[in-house]
């Protein structure tokens, strides 16, 4: 809420389908390839191709529907959008539109405080198109066809959200849940995920304000900045006696605006029909069910195990679930190790590190096995957390297994009695007018005691027995 | 008139035809037509009635996820009327 | 001994060496230069034709012969994409196309070692009904009216292929039918024209008019060729979403033309005081040879056939609409140079289709816009249901159905009406068979008192080739109707 004014948000995500093979053709679906080198004859509409539709894009919708508490509908219908543009050879994009293959479901989000549900619409099934690139040429437009026909899954939201934050936190979620399922790779900067969201203001008691569409958003932080944006021009507009136009807009990522789409010349009319070339698609309730037994954990159910079995608060386990990978890697970790120890070095040090790196928990320089053997280390009293920092940094850098590194630098914890007492004593021999200040009343020096005998055994004495030998010996 | 002279520029903006001035009033006449042929349908009662895309009375038959051909951008290109480094060239996009 | 030869005969030819393929197809070639002006060709493979004829002859000489058919030469439809041959769906907007694939019927034919002779005009994307739409001028029907020199309408929009059969300018040819587009031909040239049932043929590699209608199929001089044709062309493909998984037979081989005991349905609605009083007596004709080889003739009705013609006028322009929206000179085709994207689309497509496909288009683009969707192509597409509930049910009672082919004989190409609605009636015949997805047959009958040819149309439930043939063979066998044209362009 911006001063009096209600923020309403909806969100329609395009996630491109993990799969070998495009939607309705045998081409890959690689990321990167040059420029129209997996673009099949049915993908640039030569005359007389015919789609036929791959089984597994329908697997994977199927999952995702499940995976956000949807209706998975048995008859779905594959409609011709038809509009022209440059990169969309066939003239039309095959989708769903009054029968798409998954209806209504819904995502619980956190907020501040609590959790909200999300409605969503429907999720279905549709073509990609292709890419154009304005700025190679001051007169022409180049177009690659390499993405045309990979299949996308368009989940739509209701219009539930009320804050930028909530609209990130609903991307995110699905996101999570789509990588859980494997069904989209989740890659925003390569665009295997993308969000259109809808803006409008209102008043509270007054009805829903126009919206506009903010298209092909990839990161969370231009949503972010573009519902921030948006909205704020809306509530100029309507406070200045102007009105808000329903309009379909971009963001800019170098001015943080959003602008109008210049290419809308005449009102768009789809013209949905359904496909003749394809036949409806029929789901026998049997798959549907066995795909459902197959489904994996997903996050809210493994958060809820999480703060169950771990005792993580609703927070730590969040975080940890919110990224398969991450979930993946804590448990285990954890497993037989305390939790409370697993989760302040899983999302505190070596989330900086990652983090600073700027890299995925499945690219770590550190193991999960190794992670959990430089716990075991600390948790046996071989080496103090301090030193296991410096040991963690090690690492990171050289990828060296920690028990390796140990033993090299000869670091491992002086816990033996008789050797700290040694040391003490030697400490103790060369210092007396400091022992004779210290019983004098001056016990802060047992801090100097202490660092000098941490110095002679170069940072390994178990800081716990040389306090209490310290105290013992000083204290007589 | 159903397709007087906007409504038949409207449509051929739709279908990305453009239709020169001294063709309008022959298509318009051969369009309404058409149109007036058609609209005898609306006498007919289908308030109970399925519509039907296809004939073909069978299941939608699937392809499994194989990649088959990896490249064919010869092909695919052989025909275009301009490309440059294995794009297809068109006028100028303006978003 | 080498006129108007049938497959069977050619084949018969070649395999008492009688001939070679070389010969035949050099006789073929000859034929078609001979007959120019029919314009039935658009492109003739005088190379690579007689190529694979002495490939064939090589096949025979070695005994390895792809089929019983090897070496016999046909023409096809400029609507099939034939793998480095120009294919130009007689547009001016493909006009320089050449496919870098085969169509799967054309595939077919290959590697049954079919010899393609070139590649037939046709209606502009299989739009019309005249062949007078496309873009390398009209085809001539090798018909004459008696006593008069005027150019006649081969019929479409399988003209090129239906009079190239006729004219003896291909031994047998590969034409598609949307709402009558091979039997409306075949029917205007005394050819034998064959639209089998939705799903039977592929239609991967074959330009697109309305996908749910087109399907492909054989003319021919004769039921057996039109038997033979299906054999090599039908049958599953996994390229095809609406290829029918339903195992085809060998029609040629189970040919049984005896119809005794089998239920001939006549409707009503087709029976017509407009119909030509020659075309009725042919219907009559046909009736009581039927009933005389032991056929029962049951009086049946389809109430929603009448409204066949206007329910496809909406469908066909819809699926065409869009289906044509992928020539918009990007990747291929003809393209026009335009200021900006628009423009360039504008222009292209504005120059590259003729009068009739704008129409279609724009037909098809309003029945489908916001507003119009339900009143024009839902409302269609519910009145194909009742009428293919019809066809279900009379094949309840009857095992075929017999109808004229068209409500005219051909007429004179100078004679088109300029409306286009008058023109739509020459399908009116036809267009049912084709929202119902099921098979039919046009065989001639017998010549009207102008000399022209009579077609009747034969048409059985879905899948039912087999005996749509057997009955078909039965007529053909009873009638021997023999009349060719006279070769007037051979001067």
């Amino acid at each position: 809420m911006i001063n009096d004014w209600n923020l309403v948000i909806g969100i329609e995500i395009h996630a491109q389908v993990k799969s070998n093979s495009k939607l309705f053709s045998s081409s890959p679906t690689d990321f990167g390839s040059s420029p129209n080198s997996q673009v099949s004859l049915i993908d640039a509409a030569m005359p007389g191709m015919l789609p036929v539709i791959n089984s597994y894009c329908v697997e994977q919708a199927v999952r995702s529907g499940i995976g956000i508490n949807a209706k998975i509908n048995e008859k779905s219908i594959f409609d011709r959008k038809n509009y022209f543009y440059q990169d969309l050879p066939q003239g039309y994009q095959i989708s769903q539109y009054k029968d798409p293959i998954v209806g209504e479901g819904y995502i619980d989000i956190e907020t501040e405080n609590n959790q909200k549900r999300i409605g969503i619409e429907r999720l279905h099934l549709e073509q990609d198109a292709g890419k154009s690139l304005h700025d190679q040429d001051p007169k022409y437009t180049f177009v690659d066809l390499n993405r045309s026909g990979i299949a996308l899954m368009e989940i739509v939201s209701k219009p539930d959200m009320n804050s930028p934050k909530e609209a990130v936190n609903y991307v995110r979620k699905v996101r999570s849940i789509l990588r859980y399922l494997d069904t989209c790779d989740g890659n925003m900067e390569q665009g295997s995920l993308r969000a259109d969201v809808n803006v409008s203001v209102n008043k509270d008691g007054e009805a829903l304000g126009t919206r506009c569409e903010i298209k092909n958003l990839n990161s969370f932080k231009h949503i972010s900045s573009a519902i921030v944006y948006e909205s704020k021009r809306q509530i100029k507009l309507i406070d200045s006696g102007k009105r808000v136009d329903q309009e379909t807009r971009l963001y800019d990522i170098n001015s943080g605006e959003t602008r109008s789409m210049r290419s809308k010349e005449d009102a768009h009319d789809y013209r949905y029909f359904p496909d003749p070339d394809l036949l409806p698609l029929v789901l026998e309730k049997e798959w549907i069910e066995n795909i459902k037994k197959n489904i994996p954990e997903l996050p809210d159910e493994k958060k809820a195990r999480f703060v169950k079995e771990y005792s993580l608060s609703n927070y730590d386990a969040e975080v940890v679930v919110s990224d398969k990978a991450t979930s993946e890697y804590y448990e285990a970790v954890v497993k037989g190790r305390a939790p409370k120890l697993v989760t302040t070095w899983v999302t505190g040090e070596l989330f900086s590190v990652l983090n600073k790196k700027n890299i995925s928990i499945q690219d770590s320089p550190v193991s999960a096995d190794m992670m959990g053997e430089l716990l075991d280390n600390i948790e046996s009293g071989k080496i103090s957390n301090r030193l296991a920092k410096d040991i963690f940094e090690d690492m990171c850098e050289t990828g060296k297994n920690p028990n390796l590194i140990i033993e090299e630098k000869g670091l491992s914890q002086i816990s033996d009695e008789g050797e700290i007492e040694k040391l003490v004593d030697e400490v103790l021999n060369s210092n007396p007018e400091n022992i004779e200040k210290y019983k004098n009343g001056k016990t802060k020096l047992l801090g100097f005691f202490v660092g000098e005998v941490m110095k002679l055994s170069k940072g390994k004495a178990n800081p716990g027995t040389l306090n209490k030998l310290l105290k013992k010996k000083l204290d007589n | 008139m159903e397709f007087d002279k906007k409504n038949l520029l409207k449509l051929g903006k739709l279908a990305r035809i453009s239709i020169k001035d001294d063709k309008l009033d022959s298509l318009g006449e051969d369009l309404n037509s058409i149109l007036k042929f058609v609209d005898q349908l609306q006498e007919i009662k289908t308030d109970q009635v399925d519509p039907t895309s296809n004939s073909l009375e069978q299941k939608l038959l699937s392809r499994e996820d194989i990649v088959e051909k990896i490249n064919e951008a010869e092909d695919v290109l052989e025909n275009a009327p301009e490309q440059e480094m294995n794009f297809y060239v068109v006028p100028k996009v303006i978003e | 001994m080498t006129e108007n030869l049938t497959i069977k005969q050619a084949s018969d030819l070649l395999k008492n060496k009688e001939l070679s393929s070389k010969e035949l197809t050099e006789l073929y070639l000859k034929n078609i230069t001979e007959g120019k002006e029919l314009n039935c060709y658009n492109y003739v493979l005088e190379e690579s034709s007689l190529s694979e004829a002495v490939k064939s002859d090589e096949r025979r000489a070695s005994n390895s012969l792809k089929s019983d058919f090897d070496g016999v030469p046909i023409g096809i439809k400029d609507l099939f994409c034939t793998k480095g041959t120009l294919t130009t769906a007689s547009s001016k907007i493909l006009s320089d196309f050449i496919p870098t694939y085969e169509s799967t019927v054309t595939q077919k034919c290959k590697d049954s070692g079919l010899i393609s002779l070139g590649k037939l005009n046709c209606d502009e994307f299989a739009m019309g009904s005249t062949n007078k739409t496309s873009y390398f001028g009209p085809v001539k029907n090798p018909w004459k009216l008696k006593d008069s020199k005027a150019d006649l309408v081969p019929g479409g929009s399988s003209g090129g292929s239906a009079a190239a059969v006729a004219g003896d300018l291909c031994i047998a040819s590969l034409g598609t039918d949307t709402g009558g587009s091979i039997r409306q031909p075949a029917s205007f040239t005394g050819t034998v024209g064959l639209k089998p049932s939705y799903g039977r043929v592929s239609r991967w590699g074959i330009v697109a008019f309305a996908s749910s209608l087109d399907q492909a199929g054989p003319i021919t001089k004769t039921v057996d060729d039109a038997a033979i044709l299906l054999d090599i062309i039908s049958g599953h493909d996994n390229k095809d979403s609406t290829s029918s998984i339903k195992e085809k037979e060998n029609y040629s081989q189970n040919m049984n033309s005896n119809v005794k005991g089998m239920k001939v349905g006549v409707p009503k609605e087709f029976m017509s005081d407009d119909l030509p009083k020659s075309t009725l007596k042919a219907w009559d004709a046909c009736k009581d040879l039927l009933k005389s080889n032991g056929a029962e003739i049951i009086n049946i009705s389809l109430p929603h056939t009448m409204s066949a013609l206007p329910t496809y006028y909406i469908i066909a322009p819809a699926e065409a609409s869009s289906n044509l929206a992928r020539y918009d000179g990007v990747r291929y085709g003809l393209r026009e140079q335009g200021e900006n994207l628009i423009d360039m689309y504008e222009k292209t497509r504005s120059e590259g289709f003729g009068d009739e496909v704008k129409r279609r288009i724009l037909i098809g683009t309003y029945v489908l816009s916001s507003g119009y969707y339900d009143a024009y192509y839902l409302k269609a597409q519910k009145v194909r249901s009742l009428i293919k509930d019809d066809f279900n049910k009379a094949f309840n009672d009857v095992d075929a159905i017999l109808t004229p082919s068209t409500p005219s004989t051909a007429f004179e190409i100078a004679n088109e009406p300029n409306d286009p609605v008058q023109n739509y009636f020459n399908d009116i015949f036809t267009v049912p068979v084709n929202l119902a997805g099921i098979p039919g047959i046009s065989i001639p009958f017998s010549n009207d008192e102008k000399n022209l040819p009579i077609g009747l149309q034969l048409i059985t439930n879905s899948f039912e080739e087999q005996k749509l043939l057997n009955i078909a063979k039965n007529i053909e066998e009873t009638v021997q109707y023999k009349a060719t044209p006279e070769k007037w362009w051979i001067t």
